[in-house]
């Protein structure tokens, strides 16, 4: 038991290290945190705490948050913000908010990588598994990736889909899929998207069930858990309803990412196309868009089906580079969870390049965005240019992972591959 | 098809392959150094042209002359009455005049602090409503009191009431005039256009009372020579190396040049007879002074803001009096009055090597990319070898089994990298960085030189301490020695790079001045190479650089320094963040792996 102690030693330490470092920079650079709310790579229309306390000024008036359409996230988001004293005369609460649901997010993340899921599910064990790391490395690689820092630091409410999705996870890899389906239905409810992550996680909830109460036929199973989310989802929109006085809240929210009304830029591939594209045609590519995100959860989920956590991972990663209003975010929520595939790391091919095309992103996009929206001399160009660049990126590390988790399974159906280099024939 | 990619595969296997990136790197700093010695010559470099046809530069008769001179010589004795008197006083009369010219006229104090000295004062601005616009848009007109070298621009200030006077005669305005005096040449027109643009901080500088609209574009007069003149000088370096557009300098080198008949000069090349070697020192003088990104002069504020502006210089001894200036601004005045919208067709990015010659960035820039391309292809290269086994122990026969021979394919699997030492020594020398940083922008001006004394003399001493530190306690091996120069080369190049689309000179000084790390390594059994390549290193480390160039240019380092600190405070310039965060740490880095002793025996235990 003094490992353990050791372990939990280890990670109040981490904990409160995040946590002095996230006060200090809100304290230290007041003028950063500014800064950052306000960069198209960290608040999206659909996350931005700016657009936030707008619509918290309008909610506490009485007038509905939507009037000014600028508001476009989740409306029981207002009550709890309203709890919190105001952000100008005293930030400090919305900060503690802010850390902490960073915080939860670390620990589901330490459960998740604790619980060996990733090495070894119930279908599916990777020769490889004793090669990993541990979740407080995990957590530690997380609460420490300067993009997640950003994020925190940038206010942005994604911060709260990340913390619930993580939940969902930890809660199917612990054996409770009812929490986990709730955990969903609350990170769906936030910023829709999630939803499409219930296959995966309705496998990875059948998977790791306790064997005292399990249900043995998937689709009881399926249908009990669907009916869970729907069940809170419904109340959730009741409540939303309730609060707002209307169902006006559906359009402005969801509505908004399906049909894509606001073309602020963004680190994603959507704003630039649509900025360019007929009326006439807008319909058809949102249509083909949206087909194109929720394509991949149908294939990954039955070509990877012994390893549902896998899918979940390279969802996540699809979602940040495909998804209507992508930002940093949402790709530090993929890079919490690819550590977890650290046994295949070595099978990886490309780990510097992706790295380094990232990273030359992440710095040349925001001098780009300066060139052309305050210097003048470059254009919209420049920009999106960087993001495909960005995207390029992301999707390289999310095809790398694929291929290695796939190759990681191959190894074992056809032991004497091991090691051999693959060509195309 | 599949044999060529056969062959692409068993190419990048062969050993000789990475033999090669550090001759290339050499060969990218070669390139990219003699590129650049090779724009002056008439086949690189274009010929400037007007490109906005509303400007029409130098098309209009300008009418400034005859009584405006009688007028300018009252003014001049007006102003000749104020020379040492306090600002206060100075605004007071300026204003009574320019008030009684029928103009609105508004103040605005400002106070700025840096390095522990205080630098306040109050602007004087008048606009003169356009007869025929909407206030929409505006061209501003600046004379600062006293010029950069600290001199009284007296006639300046002198041809701008003048020029009031007779501008407000005219009914083709269609933009509103605004006439600002600064009483210095740097902070006053900074807290002007940034409480214009109200992106001003309201502790440090007061709001303006008063406003027009979009400003288009800005002339500031600075004329404190005494007598006739010769020609004009132009200044357009702004704050950060940004530049005017081109097709604003080329239309002062038309009116003045063309129209006028004065000579034109750049970059304080007072004599130019269009040879290579003028031309070069011109770019170069260029390039220095957008590469340290200073202030020079009155316009320099307003380039951040998008607004195109230049200072203009009278020099020299001729035959043009105060009027031909009045005219040629006259001439330029009416030229933006007939734009259409904000100067955009010309260049933003270009280097004048003569005032009717200059390079576009797509000609320019490759040479800067190409010496921060050095640096990733050798953190690539590093990375690729760090990741096989060391080759001292490695026998062509893999250790793998006797079946698996027959396979062409069977491939050499990368060794696991240990990454994590290295990340954590790049890390820290980045996070060092910002000691450095602070301090010298935020010490008082008596402890600047002491401060930097004290630390040019840590400088050398803090790599044998981090180096040693680490043999020591961690005992890195020769492969996480690559990786550290791998990480670090990597963020070198990674931020050059980004640099050269915002300030190409930048980025091109602090890429060739490091371009020595690329080819640092550990010198395990070689004493003589070890301090060798310590001593090159600390003659191009970032101090004795800044030590040699004040030398040079007779500057004292406590100015160098206050003034940098000025320009970081009150001018937003982020110079010093490129050479204490970017250079710097690269340089530590590179000094570490040099004094390196890289633990064999626990390498081979490895690869074993």
């Amino acid at each position: 038991m003094v490992g353990g102690k050791v372990n939990s030693g280890r990670m109040t330490a981490l904990l409160v290290g995040a946590v002095v470092l996230r006060l200090a920079i809100f304290y230290l650079l007041p003028g950063l945190s500014d800064l950052l709310a306000g960069r198209v790579e960290i608040s999206t229309p659909v996350t931005s705490f700016k657009r936030l306390q707008e619509g918290l000024f309008l909610y506490q008036h009485n007038v509905s948050p939507y009037d000014g359409g600028v508001y476009h996230q989740a409306p029981l988001l207002l009550p709890l913000f309203s709890l919190f004293p105001n952000f100008k005369s005293f930030p400090l609460g919305t900060y503690q908010l802010y850390i902490v649901a960073d915080l939860l997010s670390a620990r589901a993340l330490q459960l998740i990588a604790d619980s060996g899921e990733a090495g070894s599910s119930a279908l599916f064990t990777s020769p490889r598994r004793e090669k990993r790391w541990t979740g407080l490395i995990v957590a530690a690689v997380f609460l420490f990736n300067p993009f997640t820092i950003a994020t925190c630091i940038g206010r942005s409410t994604s911060v709260f889909t990340t913390c619930a999705i993580l939940h969902a996870i930890a809660k199917a890899v612990s054996g409770a899929p009812f929490s986990a389906m709730v955990a969903l239905s609350f990170a769906a409810y936030l910023s829709m998207y999630p939803l499409l992550l219930l296959p995966p996680l309705l496998l990875l909830c059948y998977d790791r069930q306790h064997p005292s109460c399990a249900i043995k036929s998937a689709g009881k199973f399926a249908i009990t858990n669907i009916l869970v989310v729907a069940g809170v989802l419904a109340a959730l929109f009741q409540m939303s309803y309730f609060m707002t006085g209307s169902w006006e809240f559906l359009s402005s929210t969801y509505g908004i990412q399906l049909t894509l009304t606001d073309l602020t830029p963004n680190v994603g591939l959507w704003w630039y196309f649509f900025i360019e594209m007929f009326d006439s045609f807008r319909s058809f590519f949102l249509a083909v868009f949206w087909l194109h995100l929720s394509c991949y959860v149908g294939g990954l989920s039955i070509r990877i089906r012994r390893q549902p956590l896998a899918v979940l991972t390279l969802l996540l990663g699809i979602f940040a580079i495909f998804k209507p209003y992508p930002s940093i975010s949402d790709t530090s929520l993929f890079l919490a969870l690819v550590p977890l595939y650290r046994h295949v790391f070595p099978l990886m091919r490309y780990t510097f390049v992706e790295a380094s095309v990232i990273l030359y992103a992440t710095f040349l996009g925001p001098s780009f965005y300066y060139l052309w929206i305050y210097a003048g001399s470059g254009n919209a160009n420049f920009f999106y240019a960087i993001t495909l660049v960005w995207n390029l990126g992301l999707s390289l590390l999310v095809c790398d992972l694929t291929f290695a988790v796939l190759r990681d399974e191959w190894e074992v159906e056809r032991p004497e591959m091991v090691g051999k280099e693959i060509r195309q024939i | 098809m599949p044999r060529l990619l056969a062959g692409a595969l068993r190419l990048r296997r062969d050993p000789r392959i990475l033999k090669l990136p550090p001759y290339l790197s050499l060969l990218c700093i070669f390139v990219g150094v003699v590129w650049l010695l090779l724009l002056p010559l008439n086949d690189y470099s274009r010929r400037t042209y007007i490109s906005e046809n509303a400007l029409l530069p130098g098309q209009v008769h300008t009418y400034f002359g005859g009584s405006d001179q009688n007028v300018f010589r009252a003014y001049k004795h007006e102003v000749n009455a104020l020379v040492g008197k306090s600002n206060i006083e100075i605004n007071d009369k300026l204003e009574s005049i320019v008030k009684g010219l029928g103009l609105k006229v508004a103040c605005q104090n400002f106070t700025y602090t840096s390095a522990g000295r205080v630098y306040s004062g109050e602007n004087v601005y008048a606009i003169l409503q356009a007869p025929r616009g909407d206030a929409t848009e505006a061209i501003v007109l600046v004379a600062a009191w006293e010029n950069v070298q600290q001199e009284v621009n007296r006639n300046g200030v002198a041809l701008i009431l003048t020029l009031a006077r007779y501008f407000k005669r005219w009914s083709l305005w269609s933009k509103d005039i605004v006439f600002l005096v600064t009483p210095d040449s740097i902070a006053g027109p900074q807290a002007w256009v940034d409480a214009y643009h109200d992106a001003h901080d309201s502790a440090r500088v007061d709001s303006l009372p008063l406003k027009s609209g979009a400003l288009q574009g800005a002339i500031a007069i600075d004329y404190a020579q005494e007598g006739r003149f010769e020609s004009v000088h132009i200044v357009y370096d702004g704050v950060n190396g940004q530049l005017p557009n081109l097709d604003l300098i080329n239309s002062v080198v038309s009116i003045a040049g063309g129209q006028m008949g004065m000579g034109v000069a750049l970059q304080e090349m007072w004599q130019h007879n269009d040879q290579y070697p003028d031309r070069l020192r011109t770019m170069l003088r260029g390039m220095l002074k957008q590469g340290l990104g200073l202030a020079s002069g009155p316009h320099s504020s307003f380039i951040p803001y998008h607004v195109d502006a230049v200072t203009l210089q009278p020099f020299g001894d001729g035959w043009q009096d105060e009027m031909a200036m009045g005219r040629v601004v006259e001439g330029t005045f009416r030229s933006l009055n007939n734009l259409l919208e904000h100067l955009h067709q010309s260049f933003f990015f270009y280097l004048l090597m003569q005032r009717e010659r200059f390079v576009s960035i797509g000609t320019y820039l490759p040479s800067a990319m190409l010496v921060a391309v050095n640096f990733t292809i050798m953190a690539i290269a590093l990375w690729v070898k760090s990741g096989q086994p060391e080759s001292s122990n490695n026998t062509p026969t893999p250790p793998a089994s006797e079946g698996e021979t027959a396979a062409p394919a069977a491939s050499n699997p990368a060794v696991e990298r240990d990454i994590f030492l290295p990340l954590g020594v790049v890390t820290l020398c980045q996070s060092v960085a910002v000691i450095p940083l602070y301090l010298f922008n935020h010490a008082s001006e008596s402890l600047l030189t002491p401060f930097f004394v004290i630390f040019a003399l840590l400088n050398p001493l803090l790599p044998l301490i981090l180096s040693n530190f680490l043999t020591t306690t961690y005992r890195p091996t020769t492969q996480q020695y690559q990786l550290i120069k791998s990480f670090s080369l990597l963020l070198l190049g990674m931020f050059l790079a980004s640099l050269a689309t915002l300030n190409f000179s930048l980025a091109l000084l602090v890429g060739v001045l490091a371009s020595p790390l690329t080819f640092m390594r550990p010198w395990p059994n070689s004493d003589a190479m070890r301090i060798a390549c310590t001593v090159l290193l600390n003659t191009v480390s970032p101090t004795s650089v800044l030590v040699a160039s004040a030398a040079y240019w007779q500057l004292d380092i406590g100015t160098v320094l206050r003034e940098a600190a000025f320009a970081w405070h009150v001018c937003g310039m982020y110079s010093p963040v490129v050479v204490w965060c970017v250079w710097w740490p690269a340089w530590l880095a590179g000094n570490v792996i040099v004094l390196g002793r890289p633990d064999e025996s626990k390498g081979k235990e490895k690869v074993l």
